[in-house]
């Protein structure tokens, strides 16, 4: 018998409200810690299980080097999966075909099964179009029959999702969400950075994009990894809220931004859920932001308990207050972390509006949008975006935004920019 | 012939008392020592000032409403032998702020009355704090043969260190504060001890009424000094504390003053929720009727929320000389 590990929650926030205010915002982060070492003590293997899904379709071919990486990616994935944990590959075209095991359903990894996996992942061959929704959806099939904890899928595509329709994919990602967790990866100049968010998202899992595909084995091999250090299956955020209260949002702000508010579960009048997916050794940050009603001046109100559960079992819990105060230097203080991840979560947005606008030609909107962006990443110091956004824009002054739209882009580069527009950066001092 | 035991009967001759076994040659045993005893009006409410809903959570919020619950109810009466005390929240406020203890052993009696700083955070729970911390810290100094001076002064730490840990690990910069006005009263002397704007007053049976305490603001020590500004009195400055009790609180040492009344009388202890209403000790002493202890407390609290009740509002009367009262 092993020990889960340890979770805790910290709430940052300023309680205090002026006379008349009604919004409490705090961000929530989650750590836990001790998980690792007790599986690697001996966590059962059988609770997890990970399918992985290969983009076949014939742009894999061009260049060849995707499909060959794509094949040294999956072995490298196989080869890190944990004896005995269930598993699969499928081939994604059009359609979704098995490639291993040949009958649709999982198979524990063993020697034996690894090398059969890796044999049949060597013999794969690109042709055909893409439709993601049927790869997830044999992928769910597969999961269905199978009593794992943690359900891992790791999905690969090198172009657009053409042979099906947005609504397909949405109806599809409703039947898999909660019922297992998904990594998505772009690889080469032609997927769509939007289309790997949605999924993440829905998926509760991460979205990149590879250009090289070269670096997609260790990333594979990192993902599983990742997988495989998944100590707790189902955590979620329980909010308790006062008669009369609204939570305004729940979003994920770290590592990167994912809206929750949608995902909420009613457990009962005043308490609600949201699904976190799995966790391993990790720390993640949530901004609440709660409307109660308003209170005199001197009154304090319990704004939110904030739980973190695993099924019935709470993990951890934390208070977030609301104190009235005719103080004005306390009520105008705004939390640091908070006002980073209002930051966090605007720089994601203007990301995303900026690229569409710049997509559909309102080149205004599209340069005010980015600049934006840049002065967002310059200022709260998120080097990475704003490298991805100088091969968009050039940048006059980061520091006022201003910024000239780039005259010819690589495809790719926006979709990067695109994809990687959630990730956010912790702040820095606090 | 009695037993010196027990006084049952014994008859002579008797080498034991039948009744309790006392050995009769021997004298009477030592009496077991009086414990000290205390009442205080701290003890969370029952219901929930914003919803009235019963039900709290372990953290101390309505599980309704999520209004965080009161440390200490609306209103209370107590009364301890010849002392009583009543404190009510007053008309405006949402709590009762105002906290008070009353304690005995033999050969003194004493009163504590806290009142939350009410534009500091928890401000109730500061002080019910420190009422409950100050009164046993009282009672073990004086048992242990402290002088009242010294033992007060103990009970003003004690009630300075509760008010400190109410703020907890982050105290924030408004942190939980507190007042605090403390007596001990015995056959010889009263002695009063001090943080902040809560008094005592001396209200003798004939004679001129006194105020004990002087008030820790700029106009309670310009009053003390014989200057007479009666505008700066009113402004709200003038009125604001210097001293109180709480964890971002520097000088918290009780001033004290010891009094060697002439007669008997009364010692009142207040808070400003009724000093507000009098503005002048002869004002008090003509709203205190004579009376049990209880019912003057209850006058006096009744006077300050007939004439508004702005704020929380306590009065205890304690009479000297303190009766002598067998445990």
């Amino acid at each position: 018998m092993t020990e889960g590990p340890t979770f805790t929650t910290e709430v940052y926030q300023n309680q205090y409200l002026p006379a008349g205010g009604s919004v409490v915002d705090a961000v929530v982060t989650v750590t836990a810690s001790g998980g690792a070492a007790a599986i690697s003590a001996g966590g059962d293997p059988s609770s997890a299980a990970q399918v992985i899904m290969v983009d076949c379709s014939g742009s894999m071919t061009s260049p060849a080097t995707k499909i060959s990486e794509a094949r040294r990616a999956t072995a490298a994935a196989v080869d890190t999966l944990r004896d005995g944990v269930a598993f699969a590959v499928i081939a994604g075209r059009a359609d979704a075909d098995m490639v291993y095991p040949p009958r649709a359903e999982l198979v524990p990894a063993s020697a034996q099964t690894r090398a059969e996996a890796k044999s049949a992942v060597n013999r794969l061959t690109a042709s055909g179009g893409t439709a993601i929704g049927r790869w997830l959806n044999l992928a769910n099939v597969l999961f269905a029959g199978n009593p794992a904890a943690f359900k891992h899928a790791i999905l690969l595509t090198d172009g657009r999702n053409q042979h099906e329709t947005p609504e397909q994919l949405a109806e599809v990602l409703r039947s898999c969400e909660g019922r297992f967790i998904c990594d998505s990866r772009g690889v080469g100049a032609d997927w769509s950075g939007s289309e790997l968010r949605t999924v993440a998202a829905a998926l509760l899992g991460t979205a990149d994009g590879l250009p090289d595909p070269t670096a997609l084995a260790d990333d594979f091999r990192s993902m599983t990894e990742t997988a495989m250090g998944k100590a707790v299956a189902e955590v979620a955020l329980r909010l308790w809220t006062p008669a009369g209260s609204t939570v305004r949002f729940v979003k994920q702000t770290f590592p990167h931004v994912a809206d929750l508010t949608a995902r909420r579960t009613e457990i009962s009048a005043r308490i609600g859920e949201y699904p976190l997916g799995a966790w391993g050794d990790e720390s993640r940050d949530y901004h609440v932001q709660v409307e109660v009603p308003v209170g005199a001046v001197g009154e304090e109100v319990l704004a939110s308990r904030a739980s973190l559960v695993s099924g019935a079992q709470v993990l951890s819990q934390s208070l977030i207050l609301a104190v009235w105060t005719d103080d004005t230097a306390l009520s105008t203080k705004i939390n640091p972390r908070v006002a980073h991840y209002t930051g966090q979560a605007e720089l994601a947005e203007v990301i995303q509006e900026g690229l569409a606008a710049r997509d559909a030609g309102d080149l205004e909107t599209a340069t005010s949008k980015l600049g934006r962006a840049v002065q967002l990443a310059e200022e709260s110091g998120h080097e990475d975006t704003a490298k991805l956004l100088a091969r968009v824009v050039d940048v006059v002054d980061a520091s006022t935004g201003t910024v000239r739209l780039k005259q010819k882009v690589a495809g790719v580069d926006a979709e990067l920019a695109n994809v990687r527009s959630v990730k956010t950066i912790r702040v820095k001092n606090g | 012939m009695r037993c010196v035991a027990c006084d049952a009967e014994v008859r002579p001759g008797d080498q034991y008392c039948e009744a309790c076994g006392h050995k009769l040659s021997e004298p009477a045993p030592p009496l077991p020592p009086v414990p000290p005893e205390w009442v205080s009006s701290a003890g969370a409410a029952r219901e929930c000032p914003g919803c009235g809903g019963t039900a709290f959570g372990s953290e101390g919020y309505c599980e309704t409403c999520g209004q965080r619950r009161p440390a200490g109810p609306d209103h209370s009466e107590l009364a301890l032998g010849a002392l009583a005390g009543v404190t009510d929240r007053g008309h405006r406020h949402h709590r009762n702020e105002d906290a008070m203890a009353l304690g005995r052993l033999p050969g003194a009696v004493v009163a504590v009355i806290c009142d939350g700083v009410s534009s500091s955070t928890r401000p109730d729970a500061a002080s019910h704090a420190a009422v409950d911390a100050a009164a046993p810290a009282l009672l073990d100094a004086l048992a242990g043969g402290t002088d009242p001076g010294p033992a007060i002064t103990l009970a003003a730490r004690a009630a300075q260190g509760a008010a400190t840990l109410v703020a907890g690990a982050q105290p924030g910069g408004n942190p939980p504060s507190s007042t605090f006005v403390c007596a001990v009263v015995t056959a010889a002397a009263v002695t009063v001890g001090w943080v902040g704007d809560s008094r005592a007053y001396w209200l003798p049976e004939r004679g001129t009424a006194d105020m004990l305490t002087i008030d820790d603001s700029m106009a309670g020590q310009l009053a003390a000094a014989g200057v007479e500004v009666p505008e700066i009195a009113r402004s709200r400055d003038a009125g604001a504390l210097l001293r109180w009790l709480g964890a971002d609180a520097t000088d918290t040492a009780a001033r004290l003053h010891t009094f060697t009344p002439p007669g008997p009388g009364r010692v009142l202890l207040c808070s400003d929720g009724l000093s507000r209403y009098a503005h002048t000790p002869a004002d008090l002493a003509a709203l205190a009727p004579v009376g049990p202890a209880t019912d003057t407390a209850a006058a006096l609290v009744r006077h300050a929320l007939d004439s508004g009740g702005e704020d929380n509002v306590t009065a205890v009367l304690i009479p000297f000389p303190p009766p002598e009262e067998k445990p």
